[in-house]
């Protein structure tokens, strides 16, 4: 062989070799079956990385169904959870605004609004404005199909005013 | 094309063996430089000795700087942050702190220093840019293996981190304004590796207790121990440790062994002009 040959191969083992020790001190697994289990999840996020930098990158649209179902059916922990795995990049404006709608329905309380859901609601209806500026769901269903509205609605659920005091209040609608 | 033969030097008996190249030769392409082979009777005489196996001999010096070298201390740097934690033997993998880079960087410039890696010799312009590349990945992982070896060392946490961190930078400081062979650092560092990990796999890690029975049964069962545990604030690991960290240090000289103080091409120019 080659010494050029040998060269390559070497520069090769390096390479390779050191890439997974990198990726070992990184995932910091804590068994042999754990690696394996951490070394799945690597890939499939490389994957969709990738699928990202080439404009490839798609929801899971089955999974995108079944949050969507359980969203309807008022189960907003699963339907979040289902709508995090359908969009694992956070990159499409529908998943995300759905996801920040089920932390306004679940934050929304008569007499007082749950604020940690709601701020996490804001977080994601602000990722949902920078994905898309001119984002409008497309869903009838929903009351507020507008992020700025729905923005509107959490930025007023977590402020405390006069107005909260107020009895009347007590007869408002979920959106 | 006209073939050379035989050309024999009545003073030195140089033997050149090669191939005339014209100028439509060189047009087509032919006439590589490795054509050209300058024999001395030297080296003659010992490739026909062995058998005439100098390529096979030469290919395993060159497997073993670019393939065994790199694969050995890039092992090093795999285990050198290793530990094996104490209630269930799980894996626990200790990045490297900030120091043992420093550290490293140190020694590798003690190795420069002392002519253990001449750096002329590893890195020319007349290279070419896959040989510079492949010997700066064989320097590179001596570089992960340095640093996962202090890491390795080096205590993870508490007052012991500062005192042996601060005795190998005392040391190898010193040692930057000394004048070395190779050898003797060779034999040095093997001397100060040995010691840090006499002083924190057996000294160290026999001072602080594991946690058997309540506070107040530790404390009046083994007083001296508890006291050492509370002031060392040193995390616990499995035995295991020990020896995984023993045999990352065995590697690390081993891959030191084999490094030759100039890359495999160079070495064999230097040779062939002595």
């Amino acid at each position: 062989m080659k010494e050029k040959h040998i060269q390559i191969i070497g520069l090769l083992v390096t390479l390779f070799y050191g890439v997974f020790v990198a990726w070992v001190y990184w995932a910091a697994p804590k068994s042999i079956e754990d690696a394996s289990i951490k070394a799945r999840e690597t890939i499939d996020r490389a994957t969709s990385k990738a699928r990202v930098m080439t404009n490839t990158y798609q929801v899971d649209q089955e999974k995108l169904a079944e949050g969507l179902t359980a969203f309807r059916n008022e189960n907003f922990i699963v339907a979040r959870d289902l709508f995090e795995k359908a969009d694992k990049e956070q990159r499409d404006p529908d998943t995300q605004f759905y996801i920040a709608y089920a932390f306004y329905r679940e934050g929304w309380g008569r007499f007082s609004n749950d604020d940690e859901l709601f701020r996490k609601g804001l977080e994601r209806v602000n990722r949902v404005i920078r994905l898309d500026e001119d984002y409008k769901s497309p869903d009838p269903n929903l009351s507020l199909r507008n992020p700025a509205e729905l923005k509107n609605e959490l930025v007023e659920g977590l402020r405390i005013t006069a107005a909260d005091f107020n009895p009347l209040k007590l007869t408002r609608q979920r959106k | 094309m006209d073939q050379i033969e035989d050309i024999d030097d009545e003073d030195g008996g140089l033997e050149i063996e090669g191939e005339l190249i014209t100028s439509e030769d060189a047009v087509n392409g032919v006439g590589d430089r490795s054509d050209v082979v300058i024999r001395t009777p030297e080296s003659s005489l010992s490739s026909s000795l062995s058998g005439d196996d100098s390529t096979g001999s030469e290919n395993s010096k060159f497997y073993i700087q670019y393939v065994f070298i790199p694969f050995v201390f890039l092992t090093v740097a795999l285990l050198g942050g290793l530990r094996i934690g104490i209630a269930d033997n799980e894996f626990i993998f200790y990045r490297p702190a900030l120091s043992c880079l420093i550290f490293a960087s140190l020694l590798l410039v003690l190795f420069f220093r002392s002519r253990l890696i001449k750096l002329e010799g590893w890195f020319s312009e007349e290279f070419s840019g896959l040989r510079n590349s492949a010997n700066g990945a064989v320097l590179l992982s001596l570089f992960f293996a340095s640093v996962q070896v202090f890491n390795s060392l080096i205590p993870e946490q508490g007052l012991p981190f500062w005192v042996i961190g601060f005795c190998f930078l005392w040391t190898l400081w010193n040692n930057l304004f000394s004048e070395f062979d190779s050898r003797t650092l060779l034999r040095s560092l093997g001397g100060l590796f040995g010691f840090a990990f006499v002083a924190k796999y057996l000294v160290l890690a026999n001072l602080v207790a594991a946690g058997n029975g309540s506070w107040l049964e530790r404390i009046w069962e083994d007083p001296g121990r508890e006291a050492f545990t509370y002031f060392l604030n040193l995390p616990l690991f499995a035995p295991a440790t020990g020896y995984i960290q023993f045999f990352g240090l065995v590697f690390y000289l081993i891959g030191l062994y084999f490094l030759s103080p100039l890359s495999i091409a160079m070495a064999e120019a230097e040779a062939s002009r002595s």
